[in-house]
């Protein structure tokens, strides 16, 4: 007759008697069960606030639906997306948006990446440097918005005033079509450039020393180590981080309405103040739905071409 | 993007009760029901100046000695951001405000989306109509809108005024002298000469933002000014009327002869920026809202003077100069009850309504601080005596012109500031920009059956 009290061995051939189940665990409720009662909780936020949404945004895409007008939502085919592939008024504010991601991640990837190799140089006072380079990030796009446009106002801003005292005249930087545009790019890079920095800063720092080492035993110059040691390592790092910096600087929407507020006349309109407009000043919900539809396909495509160069270039 | 997917899944998931149908406003109850005794909060929503501060302190102070269970609460956002609050919500057919303070122009908007009460019978059981110039009670009232000037009898009422404005001129009578330029090139020719006299101070301060409807209404004065016209309402027609002889005239005026009168840098300039540059004496003549103006008698703003005396003696406020007409811009607001609010709600903002209404009441928000709509108000003695101004509004008030109150509004507002904001700020030719607000304006109210891409 065997044991009614089942027992196991373990890897020392000691047997080791039977455990309980854990106080309080449901006999009922298998791992598997376990496993699904604690993820659903996430799940269901996602399908509600991400996925949800997103299938809906589709539907009205399709759709000539008005928020506000209410009635039905007429289903028009891909008429929303003819008509914004097609509209004058879109490609002018997608060359404002080029124009802006361009200047705005170029500048800030040559500052970060200088200021990040500065740092890394330096032995002493790193930390201190890198934090407080860091601040602009730490703060909300519109406060750095509000601050600056009172610096850059012409009659009375800081910006003027300094310009002033040097003997140069006022610059209208808020109310003319270039310097707008440009008021938003330097705005853009004062707060961003630090997350370029950061992970720069990181890359240079993963560079193994010996390296460098033996490249100043074969003395190598400074030049010759950045460009065959320093840039190769960092570079795929710094690809990543443009990368973010222009997902994040194509859907810019909170800066410009704060500064320029998309003018003069429209001169600064990026993408996404432009939906903003078209849903909610007219509430053409389907379009602007079709819009922001669009920008996601725009943003994952461009991504996933990016990545595979990126892929290219680590496998090479 | 995802404020506007809350708005339409709230949508979606309301009652639904106005699919398929088309959409109109609820009727209001003629007679007021029975209020409620139990405490209760009256919310409004505007946007954010003096006026709702006053508004929100005047009628917790006297509407309480009538309903002590009821406190008024006035929510203010910024004013970029008025349309968007109100709408949002009406979208969703939930509304965390009773009334709604809308601009005479939303009036549209609001009335065919079904978002506001229809007031018409209550109006007529409880409101002295001939108590107030036809017009204003028209303007922030009646839809469809009213003809400048007058007020269709027969046409639905969906709200009451509030707060009654208009531009005034603000002169400084240092520099150029106590009589206020009667016409506009005489007011162009004095601030020309105020500005080569005095370096350091501008010609003139007036609105060129491209934001609200700031440098719109700075154009659509100018055109009217000059004997030009905003639409053929009755054709639905834009294209060739405002941008026909005269609208280019005006634009010409605001942007060949205004503008270089004006700061540099001054094109992003709304009422605040105004109100400052004359508060700092950097401005000979400017142009702002009667209702916005009193902070430049506080001494405390002002490098004008210790006291509101000594601003006073060197600071002027006079109607508009007039030109080929003599039209001035409609400005103020009504209010508007919430078709979403709760019943006693909705009862106690109808009692409140009629409460501010009454003549007693209407005097004592001019003597607040308020501008109010009924005739004997207008011309009382706590009125006029209460601000330098408010002679201004009671003499503008036969010369009011609004603009369209289209459910499209928003839109052509935009259409309108961002076009005009180009032309003041070189972005744009003045004859360009003036051609461009009549197309697009026009491609807006004839897109009403394009099937897909409403709105860019």
């Amino acid at each position: 007759m065997s044991d009614p009290v089942p027992s196991t061995t373990d890897g020392s051939g000691q047997v080791a008697s039977a455990r309980p189940p854990a106080r309080g665990r449901s006999p009922r409720l298998s791992d598997r069960g376990l496993a699904v009662a604690f993820i659903s909780p996430a799940m269901l936020l996602l399908l509600a606030m991400s996925v949800f949404p997103l299938l809906w945004a589709l539907y009205l895409s399709f759709t000539d639906y008005s928020a506000t007008r209410g009635g039905p939502a007429n289903f028009i085919g891909f008429g929303n997306y003819t008509a914004i592939l097609t509209s004058a008024q879109v490609h002018t504010r997608a060359l404002t948006t080029v124009i802006y991601v361009v200047g705005a991640v170029g500048l800030q990837t040559v500052l970060g990446f200088g200021i990040a190799y500065l740092i890394s140089r330096r032995t002493r006072g790193r930390g201190v440097l890198t934090t407080l380079f860091l601040v602009p990030m730490m703060l909300s796009p519109v406060v750095v918005g509000l601050f600056w446009r009172f610096m850059l106002d012409a009659q009375f801003g800081v910006v003027n005033s300094m310009l002033g005292s040097l003997g140069l005249g006022q610059v209208e930087w808020l109310t003319r079509q270039r310097t707008a545009l440009l008021s938003l790019i330097v705005v853009d890079t004062w707060q961003w450039t630090p997350f370029i920095m950061l992970i720069a800063l990181a890359g240079l720092t993963a560079v193994p020393k010996y390296l460098y080492e033996a490249a100043s035993i074969d003395r190598a110059s400074e030049w010759f180590k950045f460009r065959t040691i320093t840039l190769p390592l960092v570079w795929p790092l710094l690809l990543i981080a443009v990368m973010f910096r222009a997902i994040e600087a194509f859907r810019l929407f909170d800066l410009v309405y704060i500064l320029t507020n998309g003018g003069p006349g429209v001169s600064t309109e990026t993408l996404s103040f432009h939906i903003y407009k078209v849903a909610f000043l007219g509430f053409n919900t389907g379009t602007a739905s079709a819009y922001g539809i669009l920008m996601v396909l725009v943003v994952i495509v461009l991504t996933q071409l990016y990545l595979r160069y990126l892929n290219k270039l680590k496998e090479g | 993007m995802a404020m506007l997917l809350v708005a339409t899944t709230a949508a979606a998931c309301g009652d639904g009760k106005d699919d398929g149908e088309k959409a109109s406003a609820p009727k209001a109850p003629a007679t007021i029901p029975e209020l409620t005794k139990d405490p209760l909060t009256l919310s409004f929503i505007w946007f954010d100046w003096p006026p709702a501060k006053a508004l929100e302190a005047f009628a917790n102070a006297e509407y309480k000695k009538e309903r002590p269970n009821a406190t008024i609460k006035v929510n203010t956002v910024p004013n970029a951001n008025w349309h968007d609050a109100m709408f949002t919500q009406f979208a969703a057919r939930k509304t965390d405000f009773d009334i709604a303070i809308l601009d005479s122009q939303h009036i549209g908007e609001a009335v065919t989306n079904g978002n506001i009460l229809d007031l018409t019978d209550f109006v007529k059981e409880n409101i002295d109509v001939a108590a107030y110039n036809p017009y204003l009670l028209a303007a922030y009232g009646q839809f469809p809108q009213a003809e400048t000037g007058k007020r269709d009898e027969n046409a639905s009422l969906y709200g009451l005024p509030l707060l009654g404005d208009t531009w005034t001129m603000i002169y400084r009578k240092d520099l150029i002298g106590d009589k206020p330029p009667q016409t506009w090139d005489q007011m162009i020719a004095a601030a020309e000469k105020c500005q080569a006299n005095n370096p350091g101070v501008s010609g003139l301060a007036f609105h060129q933002a491209n934001g609200s409807d700031a440098a719109a209404v700075t154009y659509n004065t100018v055109n009217g000014v000059y004997g030009g016209n905003l639409w053929d309402s009755k054709n639905r027609k834009i294209d060739g009327v405002i941008n026909d002889a005269a609208g280019q005239e005006a634009m010409d005026v605001l942007v060949n002869k205004m503008k270089p009168l004006t700061a540099k840098g001054s094109g992003n300039w709304f009422i605040d920026e105004v109100n400052a540059a004359v508060a700092q004496g950097k401005a000979c003549i400017a142009f702002n809202w009667i209702a916005a103006s009193g902070g430049l008698l506080d001494p405390k703003q002002s490098t004008l003077g210790t006291t509101r005396e000594q601003i006073l003696d060197k600071l002027g406020f006079a109607t508009l100069p007039s030109q080929k007409t003599n039209l001035v811009p409609l400005g103020g607001m009504g209010m508007h009850v919430s078709a979403y609010s709760a019943t006693a709600n909705q009862a106690e903002a109808l009692n409140f309504m009629e409460w501010f209404e009454r003549a007693d009441v209407q005097k004592k928000w001019a003597a607040a601080g308020g501008v109010p709509s009924r005739t004997d108000a207008l011309e009382s003695p706590e009125f006029l005596n209460a601000g330098p101004f408010n002679r201004v509004y009671t003499d503008s008030v036969p010369r009011m012109r609004d603009m369209w109150n289209v459910p499209e509004y928003a839109r052509l507002v935009d259409i309108e500031n961002t076009n005009v904001n180009a032309a003041l700020n070189g972005a744009k030719k003045p004859k360009d920009a003036l051609d461009d607000i009549a197309k697009e304006q026009q491609g807006v109210l004839d897109s009403s059956n394009r099937k897909g891409g409403g709105g860019l």
